[in-house]
């Protein structure tokens, strides 16, 4: 069901990846992670077009953590924060993190590559079905996706919207 | 190089100490790798040692930028370039998609003049390559080392050609034609010395420039400058 892949820049850890459709706790899980009490990033599907989207942003946050660099409070929010294409901060919550209205959730943890992820700490606390993380996409919204990442279909024309949508990422800090 | 300037080899990133070296250059070594589960090539800029190391971090670093904006700028106007994965700017390193199934322009058209193939059979190429710089030249994108290995042919499934353009760490954005013309003889000079007796080649390339772009006239009449002066420089030198 989860996805858990090996960082090659960061060996000592590794990233979980788990998805939740029909949740119905939204509300309550949001208020768990701002009090830290799920020690993971709750991400809104809908925002996310493939695993390695998150697992990209996942190991940028935890490079700006190992520099010295992070611009929000913990690695997690971090996380969230390196999918916008912005800079904007609160923006960034909004768009990509969840809303209390929602009704799907995908959980990156980031942990240590011995261990393996807490997984009771993080499925008991989601009323909701968890689907296979690698069918991401059949939760995403394609069009609100290609307009916040403002993808023309120009640029479609040599390459996916994923393709886009990791370079924005990875281009962020330096244009 | 590297040596002589008494830098390291290794790399500062420790997953870089194992990897497959695939150039070792004069500004940066570009290496093959496993990245978050995908092939992966990551371009590190090393610090060159008789430069002053503020200097040096500061134009190290305005490479890598500008090497990633200018991909992005291309890619916007969709003209192919490698997805960019990742950048450190802390190790100065660009971790980019990997172009599968290529080889650079320059192994194509060397090894078709060596099977004894005819220019003509070259023509198509050329004509490609007019159309895509002038496509990245209307975008105002200059690429600053434009030579055939700093172009890739990938080989699609379909068995189609994309021609993608790689190396942009020299770029900048202008939108004057003397810039968008030595562009061009940069390149001009680079083809015609890679690659003999091309004269007919070149041309081509700049005939479908040309066609390509309302803006033409004033790049080529600036490379016809260029090039005079080039020419009495090297009288004169
Ligand atoms: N994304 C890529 N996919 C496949 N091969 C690549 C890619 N990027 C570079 N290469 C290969 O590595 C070679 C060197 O890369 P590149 O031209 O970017 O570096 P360089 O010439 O050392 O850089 P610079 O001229 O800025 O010092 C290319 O000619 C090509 O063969
Ligand atoms: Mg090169």
């Amino acid at each position: 069901m989860h996805l858990t892949n090996s960082l090659e820049l960061f060996p000592e850890f590794a990233v979980t990846q788990l998805l939740f459709r029909d949740v119905k706790n939204c509300a309550e899980l949001r208020k768990m992670a701002m009090e830290g009490k799920i020690a993971g990033a709750l991400i809104n599907p809908a925002m996310v077009l493939d695993p390695f989207q998150t697992l990209l942003a996942a190991n940028k946050a935890v490079h700006v953590q190992k520099v010295g660099k992070m611009k929000t409070r913990s690695l997690y929010s971090e996380i969230i924060f390196s999918l916008s294409p912005t800079n904007n901060i609160s923006e960034a919550f909004k768009r990509f993190g969840i809303s209390d209205n929602d009704h799907a959730v995908l959980i990156v943890l980031v942990h240590n590559k011995e261990e393996e992820y807490n997984k009771d700490d993080v499925q008991s606390k989601v009323d909701g079905q968890q689907i296979p993380a690698d069918q991401m996409s059949s939760l995403s919204d394609f069009a609100k996706i290609k307009k916040l990442y403002k993808v023309s279909s120009q640029e479609e024309k040599c390459g996916s919207v994923l393709d886009a949508v990791i370079c924005r990422m990875a281009a962020k800090d330096v244009v | 190089m590297a040596e002589a300037d008494g830098v390291s080899v290794r790399s500062v990133l420790p997953c870089l100490r194992e990897a497959e070296l695939i150039k070792q250059g004069a500004e940066a070594r570009v290496y093959r790798v496993r990245f978050l589960g995908r092939s992966a090539i990551v371009k590190e800029r090393f610090p060159k040692r008789y430069r002053h190391p503020a200097l040096d971090e500061k134009l190290t670093r305005r490479r890598v930028a500008q090497e990633v904006r200018s991909i992005l700028r291309c890619r916007k106007a969709g003209i192919a370039a490698p997805v960019v994965y990742f950048v450190d700017l802390s190790s100065n390193c660009i971790f980019l998609e990997e172009i599968t199934e290529s080889i650079t322009t320059r192994e194509h058209i060397a090894a078709a003049r060596a099977s004894g193939r005819s220019v003509e059979s070259l023509h198509d190429l050329a004509e490609n390559m007019g159309r895509i710089l002038a496509k990245m030249h209307d975008e105002d994108v200059i690429h600053g080392d434009l030579t055939t290995s700093n172009m890739l042919l990938k080989t699609e499934s379909s068995g189609e050609l994309t021609l993608m353009l790689i190396d942009f760490g020299l770029s900048f954005v202008s939108a004057l034609p003397e810039d968008k013309g030595v562009d061009l003889y940069v390149l001009e000079k680079a083809f015609l010395s890679t690659h003999p007796n091309t004269e007919t080649l070149f041309q081509k390339l700049l005939h479908s420039y040309t066609g390509a772009s309302k803006k033409a006239p004033a790049v080529i009449k600036k490379l016809d400058e260029v090039r005079l002066r080039g020419r009495k420089r090297s009288m004169v030198g």
